[in-house]
Formats: C-alpha cells, structure tokens, sequence
C-alpha cells in the first residue's frame, strides 16, 4: 500500500523540452539590421563572455526556425528587432509563445517604431505596447542631452527601479538610467508580471509633437518602461520600450538631469548594470532554486512508512539548492513554509533552517484522516516558483491500536467476573447439594 | 405389508426433497439469464464495490479487511471501507472461496460472487419453505419455495451478476424468522439461541435487520396486548434480544447503534415490557384475581409509559439518536424530497406504483389477501407473527419500490397458504387425473399430518375452533359438483402457469440486463451490444496515471472504482452529503466557477454519461437537477435551482432552456461538439434523442478542460481538466486590450518564407552571408 507518492513539480532550468545543441546557452539574437550588432556590441560581448552562443539572424531572414523535429534549438531568444512586420521562415508569434510555454526565455526591445507583431507578442505575455510612434515623455526628468522632445528621460535607481537585486542587482549607488523609446502598460491584477522599471510620476507616453487629443494609455507611474513575466512553467520574458537600453552609447553617456545642476552629473549612467544583471536574470543565470530532496518519516524511525495513522508526529525535511553557475549551492532563507493540506490546510509551520540548505519541521497530524498533501509552496519575487507536493494517506487507528482496557469499564470487568466466579461458586453448591441425597439413596 | 414405497412418509419426504431441489433448480437457471446472454460479470453499481471488498479481502486476508482504509474512495477524504461495510456478503463468499481452494477448485472469486445470489436464492426456497410450513402446512410451504425461487419481485435483486447484500440478506431474513417462530412455538433456549446467531449473520449482511429486530419486538408487544404471554414467549425473547444485542454490536458498522439510536429502541423498550409482565404473571400466582386485574392494567399502562419516556428523555438528552433521514422518510414520504435529496434522488426509493406490484408478483398479490385471511382466521402465536410481517412489509413495500424485497417473502408464504387451502379444498377425495394426484396426495398428506399436529398441541394453541372449521368445510366441500372442482383446478393450474411464464419474462426482459453493457434491438430483431461503459473505464485505465482522480457524479463511483481502479471523489456509499454537493456544484456552475472547484479537490478527469446519441435515458443529463438540488442544500448562495428552469418553469436543454443550464459544466461537458453531429439525415445537427430536442447551445469552447475520450456511442464523455501550469501566461483578451493591434495576416508565401522588415534597407539584403559568425 504504498502510496506516498511523489510529485516534485519544480521546472528550474531549460529543461528536456529543450535539446542543447552545443552544451553552451544557445542564443538566437533577431536583429533588425545588423547594424545593431556594432552599436550594441559592449551587450553582446558581455553574453559573449559569460558562454552564450548567439547567432544572429536578421528579423525576416527566410531560414529562421526554432525548433526541428520537436526539439528547441535554442535556449534563449533576443528579439531586437521593432521594426519587424513578420518574422521570417518559420518563427511568429505562436511559435514563440509556443517557445515561452517549452521553457524558452525571451528578451524584447522594441522602440518607437514597434510594429505589431511585438505588441502582439506583449499582449501573449500580458503586457501592452503602446501605439507605433508613442515615446515615453517626461517632461521634469529628461537628460541634458536631449534632443528637445524631452524623450530620452532619466529613470533613477531608487525611485524607479523594482526592489530585486536577483533580477536587476543592487539598486544602491547606481547610477540613473537612461530610456528613449516607447511605454509599456501591464494588467495590475495579472500576479505574473513584475513591474522593472517604471518611469517617473510626470512621464507619459505619447507621440511626441502631436497635440494631446486623448487621454494617453500609460501615464505616470503606470508607464513601465521594463516588464518581466516570470510564466508559470519558469520561463522567464522581459520586454521593454527601448532598444536604445542596451545600447553602447546608453551604456557610456554621462547623466544629468536637465532640471539639476551639473554637480549632480554621473559619468556613467546604470544601464550597463542593470542590463548584465537583468540578462543574468532573463537567460536564468540567476534566481534559479530548486528542491533537491523531500522526506518525511515518523519521529525517530528510519523510512516513510505506507500511510500514517493519525495523531503519528511526522518529521518533514527539504532540501533547497541554488543554482551558480554550472553548479548547484545551498539555498539559505528563513521563510520557507510546509502546509499539511486536505482541501485546506491544517497544519501550516515555517521549516527551521538546519543550515547547509537543510529545513526541517515535526508537527503532529490532526485527528483527521484522508488524503493529505505535505506542500511547500515558495514564491519569491525573482526566484524560480518552487512547488513541492506529497500525497502522503493518514489512516485512523486500526482495530488492535485501540485502549485494551478502559478505567470507566472497569465496573463491568468486575461484573463480569464476579458473575464467572458465581456462575463457579453457585455450581459447586449445586453438585455438593445434588450429591447429598444421591449418597444417601446409596447408601 | 407395507413396502418402503407405499410408506406414505417416505413418499412425502421424497415430494418435498425432490420439489425444493426443483425449486432450488430453477429458481438458479432462471437467475442466469444475464451471463447466457452476456456474461459472467459484475451488475450495476453497488455490486461493483463488493466485489472490490470481496476481492481486497481474499488477497489481503480479513484482519486487513477489517481495518481497510480506502484512500482511492472519496478523495481526499478517505474512507475506512471496515468500518462503514456490512461484512457478512464479503466473508460468506469469501468463505467459500476458501473452502473451494482448499479442495483444489481453483474458481476465481468473481464467479463466486457472480453465482452467490442464484445459489443463496434456493437457500432462501428452502427457509421459506420451513417458515411456512410453521406456520401452516409443509403443502403450504412447498408452495411457497416455488414461488420464492421464481417470483421476480426476489429474483429482481438476486440474478447472477447482482452481487448485493439482499442476495444474501433474503436469506438470512427468512431464516432468522423460521428459527424464531420455532423458538416461539418451542420456548426452547436453544432455538433462540439460532434465532440469534442467524439475527448475527443478517446484521452483518443488510441495514435491513432493522426490520427484524423491530418485527420481533413488535410480535412480542401484540402478543402481550393479546394476552398470549407465556413462558415459551419469556424465555426466547428474553435470550434471543440480549444475545442478539450482544451479536449485532460485534459488527464495527452497527457498533454502539443498537443501544444508542431510536431505530433499535422498540426492541429494549419491549425487553423491559416482557420481564414486567413476567414479574405480574409471577404477581397473579400471589394475588386474587379481581386484585390482579385492576393491578395488571395499571402496570402495565405505567410500565409502557415509562419506557416509552425513557426512550423520549433519552433521546432530548442526546444519549439516543434520532430516527434517521431514511426513517423519516418511510412515515412521511415527502420527507426526502424536501430535507434530503440524496435519499429521494434514487429511483429505487421512490414509492411504488400500483403496476411494479403486479409487475414483480402477478397473481400473488390477489392471493395474498386471502392466505393473510385464513391466518387471522386461525389465529395462533406464531400466525400473529405472519400477519404483522405482512401488514408492516405491505406498508414499507408501498412507500419505497426497494422494499419490495422485503415484501416479497411473506406474499409467498401467504400466497402458498392461500393455494394450498384452495387446492386442499378442491382436491380432497378427487379421482382426477392420475399424475395431479400424485402431486397433490402428499400435499393432503402433510396437510392432514399437520393438522394432526395442531390437535396434538392444543395446550398452547388457543384456537380451538380450528377442527370445527374444518369439518365445516369439509362438509361444504361434498356438495361441490365435480364439474365445478375440475374447473376450479384447471383455471387455477391456468393462473400459475401464466404466473410461471410471467416470471420467467420479466426476469428475461426486465431484471437481467447487468446495466453496465447494455442491448439494443434492431427493426429486424438483431441484438446490438453497446459496450460504452467499460470501453470508458477501461480507456482510463490504460491512458492515465494510476493514481488520477477522476470526478463523476456518485453513480458512477464504485464502477470508476471497480473496473477502472482509479481514485474518485463520490461514490454510491453516500456517507458524506457536503462533499457530493462539492461536485454538484461544481458540475453545475459555470466553467471558470467549476474549474475552482476542481482544482481544489485535485481533479484529473471529470466523467460524465451522456445519452443523447442512442437515446439513452439515465444519463447524467435527466440526474441533472438531482445535482443541482443536491448542490442547493449545501450552498444555499451560490446554486438555485429556479435558475435552471425556463421561464416557463420548464427544464430543457434547447434553445428556450435557461442560460444558466446552457452555460453550466455540465451541460457544456454532455453537448461538447455535440452541435456539430448529425445522427440521421432527417433531423437537424445536434438533436438530442434523449429529450428529442434541438439542443439550445452548440457552439462553445471548453477553457479549463480538454475532451479526452468519448466513448463509441457517446455514451460516456471524459474531460481531463486543465493543469493550472497549462495556463501559463496571462495572455490580455482582445477585449481587454488598450492598445488596438490591427489584424495580422501572414503574408508569407509557401515558398519563400520571408518576413518583413519596416524601413528597411534593401542593401542589408546583399551583406547577409556576412551576418553569420
């Protein structure tokens, strides 16, 4: 009977879905024209060196494909290409998304002049990329080098930036970013989307120049400038407005607000921070936790037994491990939390870290039995959604486990007794009385 | 000299030997009706888990039986099958199934369970036969094995296949009322003592002892009123209800039941009865009798009110549970319409209608009457005992088309009593044709021999007037002309061999159908055999996880059980009416509400049975409004069941049905791509055969569930449900987008698979081999 059974629901990394051509990161990086491959070098380099295999296509080459015979070629998709109409070859945006639900992570730049396949591909993602020629505007917060539409804006790292350092690095001491390009809106109630970057309270997007003749989609904070889906299967996507990020000439200006002085002048704006940072999140370099094992057992026994009976106290234990490059550490933090489920929870207790990646709980089982799930479910901004469930059957006792003796019985024992030792006596007495007269007819 | 064949008792025991042996016979092959024409399996629905118990218990042994907790039943609640199962069918088979082995007869177990009830179907001829001749005559009770072992009121619960607890509990019924009528007719402690060990087998093989243990009782309670008492009365009651007690209590399903709930309370409130008149009886030998008289009324008037308070404290203060739903709902048969659906949304307990009595047991029924009339006529002890059993069977059997059974019994016995008076009257001294003789002299024999019987026990037998009636009758009989009595036998001859032809077609037409494969007739009398049941079960078996739950309405649960071996959610064991009314309401909410429901209890596969293909009339569409009054009950807020009614107040499927039935789960899930199919060229795509009916939604998207498989005719639907992870991202609506995107059409052509770049320059054309790295 045993029925314990295990359902480990962890997707951490590109997984089978995806064959490793060369064991390296596979990267297939759509460019609008290969021009972008020269004024976004220092950002390719970067990959380059961290062991990504980028091959760059153009956009509407004819041969593009992402998987053969069912097997994804790539791990990794870079799409810097607003300017795309439709995708060449075999690739659009089913196939993308189709890559996106295989695991696959995808990071969009659009620009002013995304066309809309790349809304489309935003709104498959939950995200909406506002009209072709919009630019995000801030009139308060542009940079002194601004051409005079007030576009190319200043995003400040404390103000604007998500609080995740997994997915975007520290935001202390960084230098503001810089943004051209257009604005992104996102469903407030999709739990999925992460919020990057967002532009500052005084920003909106419009097309520049044009007389303001309806209200504006994204204004305000509202305006997000960098978005990220984190799906459900872990992949990971992050668009934003603005090719112009990643850049070489973003990644080297100077900043200044127009509105401060020049004291408050960075040689460097963040970009360059952020980006390697975000690509580290994006390609799943970073944030990537994963169950390494799950066991539960009876206090002071050695293995799981078939099914638990109730009251038994339980011993679970987890192991977290994080992923560091090519390896797996230890995976230290001091909310993870088991839940004892049978439609709803009746046991809910924080795992003491026993170091090394080692949680550890005992709890006792209610007097309840049925079918229950021992479930670790750990949602962390930037980290892979850990999900680990165990169907575990809590028995009620079986007929011998049951009080032999009962004190308020006791009474009845001695009846009982008292009867059979009667029944005994009384016997006696009537053989004794019966022999009498036989005896004496005898005699 | 007498020769061994003219020994009128060696004749007579060789009639009844050779009749009940013939009754047995037949009774068996006219019960095999559904394995000729099918095959050995397993019937319907309860069937199914007693045959899983049954099987669980041979390979796992009794002790693992007894404390079986069954995780793959009611998920995730679990259910301890030990515990909450009247054993007595299990072991019985299970007993035999080890004996056989143990004589080198390798039979599987699901023969034995297939053939238990047809075997325990001639058992049940031959108590009946004991408890009638009893009561009346050994011609009477041959009578009675006759019809017992053919009468399609029995044979309804009992053909070969039909492996429940009435199959058994018939039996065990009969038997425990023939003991107890010998032990009332001996006084002797050791009949009782049978009397209760036979009480044991029937409490751990049906819920129905509750009809013993309030029949005795009541037999004893109008014995006392008739002033019948006596020590033969005392001392079997007496043992039989304390070991009884004792016996029915060792069962863990009954446990504490017999002390603590209103349905046993009869039986202890009479036990007190009896030991008080017994102490007033005990009073008479000391006290005058006109001292007694006044005293006996005045106790035992005070002794009836004061157990009946008893028993009414007791319950207010808690200590005794109420009379249960079922109960309630034989005095008042509105009562589980309106308070428990569950019990009324089963067809077999609804009341009987006028034709299932004559249906189930033809002549019977019109002769019944008049055997209930010849024993209140010549009342004594035990013929009381047969006029309450009818009387009460009679009621229950006209308040729930199930009791039937119980009901059946005792219009053969009455029935037996009725003919064999009848042909006693018109067979007496008859030189008709020799082999009627034959049949028929060891019929007066026994009959005159019982009447012998009767004479030589006058000192219990009140009725003395009985041999003057006779002879009364007897006298009448002379003036009847020969014309006449030949008559009378020929006709009646006439009536029970229609009532013999009667049965054998119901059980051919009616009772032998295993439910689970099912028959169609063509126009020129071919037989098609519709198998969609267990193509279904057997599709889930093999293409899904073993431990996949799959959600169906509790009709189907022990099936899923039995032959699919999955886990499921409800089952036929109803114990718990929260969680059926949990799938109820998932089943009859919307999609998007269900599918939050479904993925709160874990669901894989949802299963539902649709007929509206081959016309199919018990499918999970005509049950609907059983689910939703059921899911109404629990969750008042949520569910309506006026919402599922036309304005007209009409519950239909087509295009003037209300939205709230064309939108639900369940609708969506019967008539998914049901639009789309034509079944004949006459009618119109997506006429339901069923309710004949163009249905009123066709065309619609499942979200949240994927059809997996459907069976050859339609007839079972599986869905498997969406895993959350499935829906992976949160794609924005076309309604809901702010940001208009004008319609994509791909532009690309076959060949040349291009895409298109804006703006962009054509010279990047020309430097394409350098792009590569």
């Amino acid at each position: 009977m045993e029925k314990s059974l295990f359902c480990l629901a962890l997707i951490l990394f590109v997984n089978c879905n995806l064959s490793l051509v060369s064991g390296e990161h596979e990267t297939l990086v759509l460019l609008d024209n290969l021009a972008i491959k020269e004024t976004h070098s220092m950002f390719f380099k970067s990959l380059k060196e961290r062991g990504y295999a980028l091959t760059f296509k153009s956009a509407d080459d004819s041969t593009l494909i992402l998987s053969k015979y069912g097997e994804y070629l790539y791990e990794n998709l870079i799409i810097f290409a607003p300017s795309v109409e439709e995708f060449g070859g075999s690739l659009s945006t089913e196939s993308i998304t189709d890559f996106i639900d295989n695991g696959g992570n995808v990071l969009v730049a659009g620009s002013s002049q995304s066309q809309d396949i790349l809304r489309e591909l935003a709104t498959e993602c939950g995200f909406e990329m506002d009209e072709e020629g919009a630019s995000v505007i801030d009139h308060l917060n542009y940079d002194i080098s601004d051409s005079g539409k007030h576009t190319l804006i200043v995003a400040d790292a404390a103000a604007n930036l998500i609080d995740a350092p997994v997915i975007v690095g520290e935001r202390s001491g960084l230098a503001p970013l810089l943004y051209q390009g257009t604005g992104l809106v996102a469903d407030a109630d999709n739990p999925l989307v992460l919020r990057l970057l967002t532009a500052h309270s005084s920003a909106y997007s419009y097309v520049p120049g044009r007389p303001i003749k309806e209200y504006p989609h994204a204004v305000g904070k509202n305006t997000l400038l960098m978005a990220a889906l984190q799906a459900r299967n872990n992949a990971r996507v992050v668009f934003t407005g603005s090719l112009y990020f990643f850049s070489d000439e973003a990644f080297t200006a100077p900043v200044q607000k127009a509105a401060q002085s020049a004291a408050q002048k960075w040689t460097a704006s963040g970009n360059q921070a952020v980006s390697d940072a975000l690509c580290r999140w994006v390609f799943k370099e970073s944030g990537v936790i994963r169950v390494k094992s799950v066991a539960h057992k009876r206090l002071n026994e050695k293995a799981p037994p078939p099914a638990y009976t109730i009251m038994d106290t339980v011993i679970f234990s987890l192991e977290l491990e994080r992923k560091s490059g090519a390896t797996w550490v230890p995976h230290d933090v001091t909310d993870l939390q088991l839940e004892f489920v049978r439609i709803d929870p009746f046991v809910r207790r924080t795992l003491t870290n026993k170091g090394r990646g080692r949680y550890e709980t005992v709890f006792r089982i209610p007097d309840v039995y049925g079918v229950y799930k021992l479930k670790v479910d750990y949602n962390r901004v930037g980290y892979t959604h850990v999900y680990s469930s165990t169907q575990v059957s809590v028995r009620p006792l079986e007929h011998t486990q049951y009080e032999r003796f009962i004190a308020s019985a006791y009474p009845y024992y001695a009846s009982a007794l008292s009867m059979m030792a009667g029944v005994f006596l009384f016997s006696l007495l009537i053989l004794h009385y019966k022999e009498d007269p036989v005896k004496g007819k005898v005699e | 000299m007498k020769t061994t064949v003219s020994n009128p008792s060696g004749w007579k025991s060789l009639i009844t030997f050779t009749v009940l042996l013939l009754a047995w016979l037949s009774g068996f092959s006219s019960r095999l009706f559904a394995v000729i024409r099918f095959e050995s399996i397993i019937h319907e629905f309860d069937p199914w888990f007693n045959y899983r118990a049954t099987a669980y218990m041979v390979q796992h042994g009794f002790y693992q039986f007894l404390n079986w907790f069954d995780e793959r039943a009611w998920y995730p609640l679990g259910r301890i099958v030990g515990g909450t199962v009247y054993p007595g069918l299990m072991i019985t088979s299970g007993g035999i199934h080890y004996v056989l082995h143990a004589l080198n007869i390798p039979v599987h177990i699901r023969d034995i369970c297939v053939f238990l009830a047809p075997v325990f179907s001639g058992l049940t001829a031959i108590s009946t036969y004991l408890l009638t001749k009893e009561l009346w005559s050994a011609g009477a009770g041959l009578f009675a094995a006759c019809f017992i072992a053919i009468v399609p009121g029995y044979i309804s619960r009992s053909v070969a296949g039909s492996y429940d607890n009435e199959g058994i509990a018939i039996f065990a019924l009969q038997y425990t009322y023939y003991l107890w009528v010998k032990s009332v007719k001996t006084g002797s402690i050791f009949w009782s003592c049978l009397t209760a060990l036979s009480y044991f087998y029937m409490v751990s093989a049906w819920g129905g002892y509750v009809f013993i243990i309030n029949l005795i009782p009541l037999h004893v309670f109008v014995l006392l009123l008739m002033g019948r008492y006596s020590n033969r009365l005392f001392t079997s009651y007496t043992t039989f209800y304390i070991l009884g007690l004792l016996f029915s209590m060792q069962i863990p399903f009954v446990g504490f039941q017999p002390i603590r709930t209103s349905e046993h309370m009869a039986a202890s409130g009479v036990f007190a009865l009896v030991l008080v008149v017994a102490v007033l009886k005990y009073m008479q030998s000391v006290l005058s009798k006109a001292e007694f008289k006044y005293f006996f009324t005045f106790a035992a008037v005070a002794a009836a009110a004061f157990v009946f308070l008893t028993v009414v404290i007791l319950t207010y203060l808690g200590f005794i549970a109420p009379w249960s739903g079922r109960f309630y709902s034989l005095w008042d048969t509105g009562y589980a319409k309106i308070h428990i659906p569950i019990i009324a949304s089963v067809s077999e307990h609804q009341p009987t209608t006028w034709f299932s009595f004559f249906f189930d047991l033809h002549i019977l029924v019109t002769t019944f009457p008049v055997g209930l009339w010849y024993c209140i006529k010549d009342i004594n002890d035990e013929r009381v005992f047969v006029v309450l059993y009818a009387i009460s069977a009679v009621y229950f059997a006209g308040v729930m088309v199930r009791l039937m059974l119980t009901l059946t019994p005792v219009v053969c016995m009455l029935a037996g009593v009725a003919f064999s008076r009848l042909f006693e009257l018109f067979l007496k001294e008859e030189d008709g044709p020799a082999a009627a003789a034959a049949a028929n002299a060891g019929d007066s024999d026994s009959d005159t021999e019982a009447s012998g019987d009767h004479k030589s026990r006058n000192m219990y037998d009140k009725a003395g007037k009985l041999r003057k009636m006779k002879h009364e009758q007897q006298r009448d009989n002379e003036g009847l002309g020969m014309n006449i009595r030949t008559i009378v036998i020929v006709a009646v001859m006439m009536m029970l061999m229609m009532f013999a032809v009667h049965c054998t077609w119901v059980t051919s037409n009616s009772y032998s159908s295993p439910s689970i494969v099912l028959a169609s007739y063509g126009q020129d009398g071919s037989r098609q055999i519709l198998d969609d049941f267990r193509e279904a079960y057997h599709w889930l078996s093999h293409n899904t996880d073993s431990d996949a739950r799959v959600m169906s309405w509790w009709d189907y649960g022990y099936q899923i059980a039995g032959m699919a071996n999955r886990t499921t959610l409800v089952d036929n064991n109803t114990w718990n009416n929260s969680h059926i009314a949990l799938v109820g309401k998932a089943m009859s909410s919307k999609e998007e509400d269900a599918y939050k429901i479904m993925v709160s209890l874990d669901v894989d596969y949802v299963l539902v049975i649709f007929g509206g293909v081959i016309g199919y009339s018990g499918d999970d569409i005509n049950k609907f409004l059983w689910m939703v009054r059921i899911a109404e009950g629990e969750h008042p807020k949520d569910i309506h069941e006026s919402d599922y009614f036309s304005e007209r107040g009409e519950f239909r499927v087509d295009a003037e049905g209300s939205q709230t039935l064309l939108n639900c789960l369940m609708y969506k899930l019967c008539y998914y791509r049901f639009g789309e199919l034509k079944l004949d060229y006459r009618s119109p795509a997506g006429f339901d055969r069923v309710r004949n009916v163009i249905i009123g939604n066709k065309n619609f998207d499942l979200k949240y569930l994927e059809e997996a498989y459907t069976t050859e005719h339609w007839l079972v639907r599986i869905y498997r449900v969406k895993k959350e992870s499935e829906f992976n991202r949160p794609r924005i609506p076309v309604a809901d987008r702010s940001v208009r995107i004008a319609d994509l059409t791909s532009k690309k052509a076959r060949q040349r698979k291009k895409g298109s770049i804006k703006s962009k320059p054509t010279v990047v054309k020309g430097r394409k081999p350098a792009a590569k790295l």
